[in-house]
């Protein structure tokens, strides 16, 4: 009888949490958390869609902006990833991941810029 | 019920555990070189920056250096560029064994590019070098006998393999040297009799990336973090 109270409490928590977080779509973390999940699948394209959500929504969530400048970054937007990159950094200038992730997008695009002779908007 | 809720709070508590992840992304790499593709190229000699090294060390002696680039960088050439590769005559002497007056040689790379038909000429520098890093290394030790820890010196035999490459990229047309660069790697592998020609190989291997990358597109993969909550 435990073992059967036990699961249905397990259950609704379970149904709780996962109605709770994929319902509310107008707010900006369940935006981040439905993008950063299809981008660990390498659907990048979506996953810059919901960024942008997120960041239209909350345009001072730092989090929101890196996770849009990766996507971007990912799909050869470099110019694009650059201003959301200096964004992030901007709204949160001591977080060390964004930190991390824009000197390495710096070296990247410096160099990029440097072979191909322009600050590519694009690709 | 208490089983249930402990379930609970760890089901809870999950996704805030996480909160970055680290993600891969693969990033083109542009040609350093604008060219069209399918340009006539002409794999010229190196200088050979370990001659003298060479007599000293027995174990570079067994490998053949210039052949041993050339083959590895032709064939790289054929496999994934569209470049065509042009033969150049076998006796073929560079003007100067200074990298320097190489790369200011236009006069020699005008007349080779003329001769050949080549419309890129590819030059530069080589050096390979096998170095012993043996010694002793201080260790951590945990005693079988009464668990506690101790710092012991162990006799490490270990080989690394030196390879830098200075390439000079000619025009076969005007002789002008469009682009000079250079490339290191350095490998090192346990045991002190490590096979040169493999710890060469091993060196070349890592710089193919960045050596096809002169001539055409390629891909680097990249790590960044996103934030998932």
């Amino acid at each position: 009888m435990g073992l059967k109270k036990s699961a249905l409490a397990l259950g609704l928590v379970v149904i709780t949490t996962a109605c709770g977080s994929y319902a509310r779509t107008d707010k900006a973390e369940t935006q981040i958390s439905f993008g950063s999940s299809v981008a660990r699948k390498g659907l990048w394209r979506e996953a810059a869609f919901r960024f942008q959500k997120a960041v239209e929504k909350e345009p001072q969530n730092a989090r929101a902006h890196n996770n849009l400048a990766v996507a971007l970054e990912a799909s050869g937007e470099f110019a694009r990833a650059l201003a959301e990159y200096k964004k992030a950094l901007e709204l949160d200038p001591n977080d060390s991941y964004i930190r991390r992730n824009y000197a390495r997008f710096a070296e990247f695009y410096t160099s990029y810029t440097r072979t191909t002779g322009k600050a590519a908007g694009g690709t | 019920m208490s089983a249930a809720l402990a379930l609970a709070a760890l089901f809870i508590a999950l996704p805030a555990l996480g909160g970055v992840a680290q993600v891969k992304l693969k990033l083109p790499l542009k040609p350093r070189l604008p060219l069209r593709g399918n340009e006539k190229i002409a794999l010229a000699p190196f200088i050979l920056a370990t001659e003298a090294e060479k007599a000293r060390d027995r174990r570079l002696q067994n490998v053949d250096l210039q052949a041993e680039f050339q083959r590895f960088l032709k064939k790289q050439i054929e496999k994934k560029t569209r470049l065509e590769v042009v033969e150049l005559p076998t006796d073929l002497k560079l003007p100067t064994q200074n990298l320097s007056e190489l790369g200011r040689s236009s006069e020699y790379w005008r007349a080779l590019g003329a001769q050949t038909g080549a419309e890129i000429v590819v030059s530069g520098s080589l050096e390979f070098r096998v170095e012993d890093r043996s010694g002793y290394k201080t260790e951590e030790y945990v005693s079988p006998i009464d668990g506690r820890t101790y710092y012991r010196q162990v006799y490490v035999e270990q080989t690394g393999f030196l390879f830098d490459i200075v390439f000079i990229v000619f025009d076969g047309h005007s002789g002008e040297k469009i682009l000079q660069d250079q490339f290191k790697d350095f490998r090192q592998t346990g045991g002190r009799r490590a096979d040169e020609l493999q710890g060469l190989f091993e060196n070349l291997f890592s710089l193919e990336n960045q050596i096809l990358n002169l001539f055409v597109a390629r891909d680097r993969e990249a790590e960044r973090y996103i934030f998932t909550d």
